[in-house]
């Protein structure tokens, strides 16, 4: 179990902004699905589900469990400017691995905030018995995996070819792994 | 400005920039430029062994290990603060450090020993990093104390 007493947490970046980060709560819908929709039409072609539609974002808020799906947000005020997510399964063969998506609104990029979610991430992964956390990644997506890299993050794999975004077009998906303090006294 | 070597006087770290630069105090003192910054001494150590002459393309044996025993030094400055702190990340990192450190010994002559040392440091900063990131502080930059040191060249800042 993750402590979240941590938050909520104020974040100064590089440039003197400060930041909140904590988990998003039910109450964040409104301001998640604006976030959201101010992310460029480019980054939104990678993502998973279709998340200019309110209704998505009104499901996940409906069905927060932390323990699966731990969302970070970056507050400025009331407005959401980073969204970092935790992913966990509790049972079967990736029960160890977690899963982290990173997505930082286009005026708050190059200003550390990814790098400061991917550092939150690794420390809420070590405090979560995890023995590994993964990130997919589009080869396009360079400051991503720069940043996932810089956090000690290593590609494992690249799969060439391998996702379409939403107009149909093919694309690299890197694979970074990171492992876990916990991980080196694995035993097989 | 080079050879005008000098300590700062808050950390006691090196510092052989032009004390001018930092502005000085009543009786001609050289400010410290890391006062009243979280970390301060583990940031004025590490940007001396950053800045120190062992990265230098034309350094010396003599200096590469100094260079050598100051990261081991760093390292142990950096696990005496971790000691007091729950943050696995930070602990991993350290012992990355000290892996590469270990690995960089220079009296095994290992062909990469400059590459390893380098990467040492590096870890060593990630650790401060995730220190600073505890207390909601940006990452800590070496080259925004660049005018303080004798800097010639930095060799693989690009990976930084």
């Amino acid at each position: 179990m993750i402590d979240l007493n941590r938050y909520p947490r104020e974040i100064v970046l590089r440039s003197g902004e400060k930041l909140v980060f904590r988990p998003m709560t039910r109450d964040d819908v409104d301001r998640l699905w604006t976030f959201f929709r101010e992310v460029p039409p480019e980054d939104k072609m990678y993502f998973r589900q279709d998340v200019s539609r309110r209704e998505v974002v009104q499901r996940w808020a409906d069905t927060l469990d932390y323990g699966l799906v731990l969302p970070i947000l970056a507050l400025e005020g009331d407005r959401v400017v980073g969204d970092a997510t935790l992913h966990r399964q509790r049972t079967g063969w990736m029960q160890r691995v977690g899963v982290v998506r990173v997505q930082i609104a286009p005026d708050y990029r190059h200003k550390g905030l990814g790098t400061a979610m991917v550092r939150e991430l690794r420390h809420l992964g070590e405090k979560s018995a995890l023995r590994h956390l993964m990130a997919e990644v589009i080869q396009e997506q360079a400051a991503a995996v720069r940043a996932f890299e810089k956090m000690g993050f290593v590609r494992a794999a690249e799969y060439r070819d391998f996702v379409n975004d939403q107009k149909g077009r093919l694309h690299n998906l890197i694979v970074l792994l990171y492992r876990m303090s916990s991980s080196d006294d694995a035993e097989y | 400005m080079a050879g005008t070597g000098y300590h700062c006087p808050r950390c006691g770290a090196e510092l052989r920039g032009d004390p001018r630069k930092g502005g000085s105090r009543p009786g001609g003192t050289p400010g410290c430029p890391y006062e009243g910054l979280a970390y301060a001494s583990l940031r004025a150590e590490h940007d001396a062994i950053y800045f120190g002459p062992w990265r230098r393309i034309d350094a010396s044996p003599m200096e590469i290990r100094r260079g050598y025993h100051g990261i081991g030094r760093h390292l142990d400055a950096i696990a005496r603060e971790l000691a007091g702190h729950d943050l696995p990340g930070a602990a991993r990192d350290l012992a990355s450090a000290r892996e590469a450190h270990e690995d960089a010994d220079p009296r095994y002559d290992h062909p990469n020993a400059l590459r390893l040392m380098d990467n040492a440091l590096s870890y060593a900063h990630r650790a401060i990093d995730d220190l600073l990131h505890e207390k909601g502080l940006p990452p800590h930059r070496p080259m925004d104390f660049a005018e303080w040191y004798d800097v010639v060249e930095v060799p693989f800042r690009d990976e930084w």
